[in-house]
């Protein structure tokens, strides 16, 4: 009997190839063009991937697994072609569908066991990989009660818990906060970023809300309509604008007193919320913006709480870009 | 964040041991991993242990040890009857038992098929198994033999019972076994053949019940009418019209092998002449073979979409 090179973490590592690489990537369901010739790079650490209702997300990953084949051009996921080696991508890679795919009868241990031997994981080292990752997905004592009268949360962790029971080097997690309350998206948008950071597994998550995935996410791949919109780190997005943000101690009355001073003094000055936004001096000055707005604090006799620099939100960036095709939470 | 980002997996437990001790973190995975003859013969295991319930809910496993408790009571009976008064041949050739007890034989078989086939249609849990490394092929392939071996089980069951009572009441050791192995060779035949109805039914069914109510009507319903239409060809002294009609049925079929390879019979028309005979065995195996073969082409076509 054959058996399957143990994956090699180390190797995979050095070698530096891309956990995802696609070159015109189509899919034509003949009704509806879902992929438009999609030409990607995924490296390690988390990635977003964004799009709305239909914009071919969940296309996408399983023609990655093999379950789907495209209509045209190539895909590589760890460096192993789609085309000829389904099963080594397979054996490397967790998935978590966007579906509901749990036996209601079977309890989340036995059933995270079971789909560890279905990676070819020894019973005893199954059974050792499903206590380890029921406790990171956080399924306590319910974990030996039946899945079906699990909540979404909790289907949710199982469904998470199987897609890492085999160790994988990717895991593709189609739209893991589906369905979930405000606090058990943040616990699972938390367990996504530690996946792809301390546990060092690649992570390809999607989301129809870009949002949500701006906090944990190294990279974002926004998809529209099956084509490629945009693929930029995520610290692109959040390279500061050059405007710095002024909060002091009082109200509108002494925020509008300062941002008076200091659009007088030169520096373009508009209140935002309860802090007073200084836009750069213009090419050429060259004086201190920092001191400028210590001393006019002073001058004011007004107590300076902080200066911090603006970030640009993705959603900002994306807004016209997308002109409604991604929902913006 | 990414620009702090440094080699997350170097650590191990062992660069952790200043770390909070009940957190180990996470511990990647070293080990061995079997290839695909390892992870098939997992799921087979996995699936007979399925059919009757283990592995699975506390009231999963009602039906199936009913039945088969329902299948095993009377063969108990026979061989206390047997020992008590001290008979020298059972009163039931082993053969024949399934034959007497098909209603709950076709029941289990009807009832436990969908647990390996609509379950997995029907709850998603088959896109699971489609992203991991066995073929689609495999994956059925492995359902299918745990099916047959269920069922081969619940088949056989109630016959060793009887053969250790044989053997007890010290009857001819040499002439049971080879009665028994005779019963063990047409009951592989007829688990094959119900394998293939219940899990054909059950994997285009995926609601359960439509697969069971599918599964009964054919096994139970199916049997009735060609046992008619055999009836009556023997009144009208047809029998070749009943022997044609035995060959459209697992439970007939199993009839006439049980009289082409073994001793016992207990056929309504018996096929008659070698050709008859031969047909009946190649049918029989078709049957089975055939049905495996629909259920392989149902899943690739499942996997390649
Ligand atoms: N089997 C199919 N046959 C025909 N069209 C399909 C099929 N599957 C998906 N589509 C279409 O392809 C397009 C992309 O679908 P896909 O499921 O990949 O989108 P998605 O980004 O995952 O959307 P969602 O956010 O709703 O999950 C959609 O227009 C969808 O209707
Ligand atoms: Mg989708």
């Amino acid at each position: 009997m054959a058996t399957l090179h143990p994956v090699d973490r180390a190797a995979d590592r050095r070698s530096g190839v891309p956990a995802i690489a696609t070159q015109g990537l189509t899919k034509d369901y003949g009704s509806v063009l879902a992929l438009d010739s999609l030409d990607v790079t995924v490296g390690t650490g988390v990635t977003g991937l964004v799009g709305a209702n239909g914009a071919g997300k969940s296309t996408l990953i399983k023609i990655l697994l093999g379950l789907l084949d495209p209509t045209a051009g190539s895909a590589q996921v760890l460096g192993h072609d789609i085309a000829t080696e389904g099963a080594e991508i397979r054996a490397r890679v967790g998935y978590m569908p966007e579906h509901e795919c749990l036996p209601p009868d079977v309890s989340a241990s036995d059933f995270v066991v079971h789909m560890a031997q279905m990676s070819g994981l020894p019973h005893a080292a199954a059974r050792e990989r499903a206590a380890d990752v029921l406790r990171h997905v956080g399924l306590a004592e319910e974990r030996y009660r039946p899945m079906g009268g699990y909540s979404t949360g909790m289907k949710q962790r199982a469904k998470l818990a199987q897609a890492l029971a085999h160790d994988p080097r990717l895991v593709l997690l189609d739209e893991p906060t589906n369905g979930l309350d405000p606090a058990s998206r943040d616990d699972m948008l938390e367990l996504v970023r530690r996946i792809g950071h301390d546990f060092g597994i690649a992570v390809l998550v999607t989301s129809h809300l870009l949002g949500e995935l701006e906090r944990v996410s190294d990279h974002v791949v926004v998809l529209d309509g099956g084509r490629l919109l945009r693929a930029s780190a995520t610290t692109d997005f959040l390279d500061t604008t050059g405007t710095l943000l002024v909060e002091v101690l009082g109200g509108a009355t002494e925020r509008d007193l300062l941002g008076r001073a200091l659009h007088d003094a030169g520096f373009p000055s508009r209140p935002r919320g309860n802090v007073v936004a200084v836009e750069p001096p213009a090419p050429g000055d060259t004086r201190n913006v920092h001191d400028m707005i210590r001393d006019t604090a002073v001058d004011l006799g007004l107590g300076l709480v902080r200066i911090q620099p603006d970030h640009h939100r993705i959603e900002d960036i994306f807004r016209e870009e997308v002109a409604g095709a991604v929902q913006p939470h | 964040m990414p620009s702090s980002h440094t080699e997350p997996r170097t650590g191990g437990p062992a660069g952790r041991a200043g770390g909070v001790i009940h957190d180990i973190g996470y511990r990647p995975y070293a080990g061995p991993r079997g290839g695909h003859g390892a992870i098939a013969r997992s799921l087979y295991l996995t699936g007979v242990r399925n059919v009757f319930g283990l592995g699975r809910s506390g009231k999963s496993k009602i039906l199936p040890f009913a039945l088969l408790a329902l299948n095993v009571l009377p063969a108990v009976i026979i061989v206390g009857v047997v020992t008590f008064i001290g008979l020298s041949s059972l009163p039931l050739a082993y053969p024949e038992y399934a034959a007497t007890t098909t209603i709950l034989l076709g029941t289990f078989a009807a009832a436990q098929g969908p647990i390996l086939f609509s379950r997995d249609l029907r709850h998603g849990t088959i896109s699971l198994y489609l992203a991991r490394p066995l073929s689609a092929t495999a994956y059925a392939l492995a359902r299918w033999g745990a099916l047959a071996t269920g069922i081969f089980a619940f088949v056989m069951a109630p016959i060793l019972v009887m053969y250790l009572g044989a053997l007890l009441a010290q009857m001819d050791a040499g002439e049971q076994t080879t009665d028994f192995l005779a019963a063990t060779l047409v009951s592989l035949l007829l688990a094959g053949m119900l394998a293939s109805v219940s899990g054909l039914f059950s994997a285009i069914a995926l609601r359960r019940g439509f697969a069971v109510v599918g599964t009964i009507g054919t096994i139970l319903f199916g049997y009735g009418v060609v046992a008619v239409i055999q009836g009556i060809s023997l009144e009208q002294d047809q029998e070749r019209v009943g022997e044609i009609a035995g060959l459209f049925h697992p439970m007939t079929l199993y009839a006439g092998l049980v009289n082409v390879l073994t001793d016992a019979d207990n056929a309504i028309t018996p096929p008659t002449g070698a050709a008859m005979e031969v047909l009946y065995v190649v049918v029989s195996v078709l049957l089975a073979l055939g049905g495996l073969g629909l259920l392989l082409l149902r899943y690739r076509r499942l996997a390649t979409r």
